[in-house]
């Protein structure tokens, strides 16, 4: 029995500093974005990682999405002769929900485990004390640019994401339903409208849908290089590294886009 | 300084007549391997042991465990154009000790003095200005292979020195023909595409590039062939030599060991069971020096 509470009490305590750990990485990481120097090449250079590279991913998944959406909802909206809303449903489901969730799940598993897998090398291969021995902190030159460039691109990706995605439904909604472009893309207005506007111009939908992905990027950054940089045990252990990475952050995203929809709902609730 | 408690902690008695004639080839060998090193180095190693040498690198006593120990009461003195070289059998902490003097790692009790300063307590950000004086070789070399040769051995001038860019390519270049490679052959090429020996080369002319005054050496011959183990010898003790730069060398291999050395400090159940030059060395007496001597 003594022995089942000390392994309890050490898996706690072990959950605890790798917790500990994550939270001081971050901070590490976003303090030294304003702390020389500046590694602006490496920003560039993980920018086009995380951002161009991703573009093809996120504009086939949103595109199909919009698509499948727009299918869905046609055979619902039918029954009730309510076919002229697919716009509404598409873009409400594509800006608020979808784009930054899928958006994050597949960068997440593209540039997260790609991370993680780099650093992981790195580690094992002693890359990172080489830096270290050199004089460099291995936090700011490899940590703080991918985290930015995350920061950065994700929203960017979100948004062609989810402008790809209501092409998509745009489609199906012509092809399948007949439904004109024009009367469309009034009603995917419609809804943005709806959703209310802070200082008059700027949408709360598109706010909603742009602080989601600021922070997924964060969250698959940070978590890819936690895992990258405490990666241990060779090839082996690099593996590992990149599923753990993988699982992790797609599970924090779902949980935190909960948390954050209901923040985000009583915010802006009239 | 022996150990007399891990004299009987190795395996089974052996015929009294093996040993001898092991003990005498190995002398032999040792011997045949100094003196095929030019009296000039002997020379030299007597010299500095002469002059009033001030001590680089000082560990006092030093402990260090993870789960279980590693190190235990480590004490030894690089001093001043010295190579010291610590030897052991495989997975027995040496790396660990380089990891200490660079304050990757902290003992948990003792001191590490470089130049007579204690770093044990210093803060994350003076640790990354201590290690600027030492050049680190690492056993797999450690080459950032996102980057060309040139990149790499640029590093460290481009991280902490205000050259320009020309300034740079004429250092990268000379440290690249002092580990003998030709610059114009090998600047542009990745690490991926060099041998396990040019590679090594290139770590060395990146631990040098910023001259520091120490240098570091994790397994500088593990995996290379006999040639290369040769030629990666010869170049350290060329360092030492014209530059009189102070090396720690870790290694388990031997025979280049005791051609480097100034001193030898033998690394042996977590403790340091012999610390000394090679010819004391070959002299000791005790039976685990004897035996490590003869596995080779």
């Amino acid at each position: 029995m003594a022995n089942v509470f000390q392994r309890l009490n050490d898996w706690a305590k072990g959950v605890v500093l790798a917790i500990q750990e994550y939270f001081t990485l971050a901070w590490k990481a976003i303090r030294f974005i304003f702390a020389r120097p500046f590694y602006g090449s490496d920003l560039v250079q993980q920018m086009d990682a995380i951002g161009v590279q991703s573009l093809g991913i996120v504009l086939l998944t949103g595109f199909f999405t919009g698509m499948v959406l727009a299918l869905q909802s046609s055979v619902q909206l039918k029954t009730f002769g309510a076919t002229i809303y697919i716009g509404r449903l598409v873009s409400a489901s594509m800006i608020r929900e979808l784009g930054p969730v899928l958006a994050g799940l597949m960068v997440a598993g593209r540039v997260g485990s790609g991370i993680a897998a780099q650093l992981g090398s790195m580690k094992v291969t002693e890359q990172i004390d080489a830096l270290n021995t050199l004089g460099t902190d291995p936090i700011k030159k490899l940590v703080t640019p991918r985290v930015l460039a995350a920061l950065i691109m994700l929203p960017v990706l979100t948004i062609i994401n989810d402008l790809v995605g209501i092409i998509g439904g745009n489609v199906i909604a012509s092809a399948y339903v007949g439904l004109p472009t024009s009367l469309y893309w009034r009603t995917v207005w419609e809804q943005i409208a709806a959703g209310g506007f802070t200082f008059r111009y700027i949408p709360n939908d598109f706010i909603q849908g742009v602080a989601k992905p600021f922070v997924f990027g964060g969250i698959i950054a940070v978590t890819a290089c936690h895992y990258g940089l405490k990666t241990t045990g060779g090839t082996e252990g690099v593996g590992q590294s990149t599923t753990r990475t993988v699982v992790t952050a797609s599970i924090l995203i779902l949980i935190i886009d909960y948390f954050m929809t209901q923040v985000m709902l009583a915010v802006f609730a009239e | 300084m022996t150990n007399d408690d891990t004299t009987d902690r190795r395996g089974a008695p052996r015929r009294a007549g093996d040993r001898i004639t092991t003990r005498t080839a190995v002398r032999e060998a040792i011997r045949s391997e100094l003196a095929s090193d030019a009296p000039a180095a002997l020379e030299q190693r007597a010299r500095r042991e002469d002059a009033g040498m001030s001590p680089v690198i000082e560990l006092d006593h030093v402990s260090l465990a993870f789960d279980d120990p590693v190190l235990e009461e480590i004490s030894f003195v690089a001093n001043e154009g010295e190579t010291v070289v610590v030897v052991g059998e495989s997975g027995t902490g040496k790396s660990t000790i380089l990891k200490l003097i660079l304050r990757l790692l902290v003992p948990d009790r003792g001191r590490v003095l470089v130049d007579g300063e204690d770093i044990t307590h210093l803060s994350f950000e003076e640790a990354l200005k201590v290690r600027q004086k030492m050049g680190m070789v690492f056993q797999g070399a450690a080459l950032f292979d996102s980057m060309t040769v040139f990149e790499n051995v640029a590093y460290p001038l481009r991280e902490h020195t205000d050259l320009n860019e020309d300034e740079i390519e004429a250092r990268v270049r000379e440290k690249l023909e002092f580990v003998d490679l030709e610059p114009d052959k090998v600047m542009q090429q990745m690490p991926a595409e060099l041998s396990g020996g040019m590679r090594k080369r290139v770590g060395i002319a990146r631990g040098m590039a910023n001259n520091p005054e120490l240098m570091l050496y994790d397994e500088p011959t593990s995996g290379l062939d006999p040639l290369t183990t040769g030629t990666i010898t010869r170049l350290i003790m060329k360092l030492q030599r014209e530059l009189g730069v102070t090396s720690v060398v870790v290694s388990h291999d031997i025979r280049s060991a005791f051609r480097m050395a100034t001193r030898v400090a033998l690394l042996y159940d977590r403790h340091i069971v012999f610390f000394g030059t090679p010819e004391e060395m070959t002299g000791s007496d005790n039976e685990y020096i004897r035996d490590f001597l003869g596995g080779f």
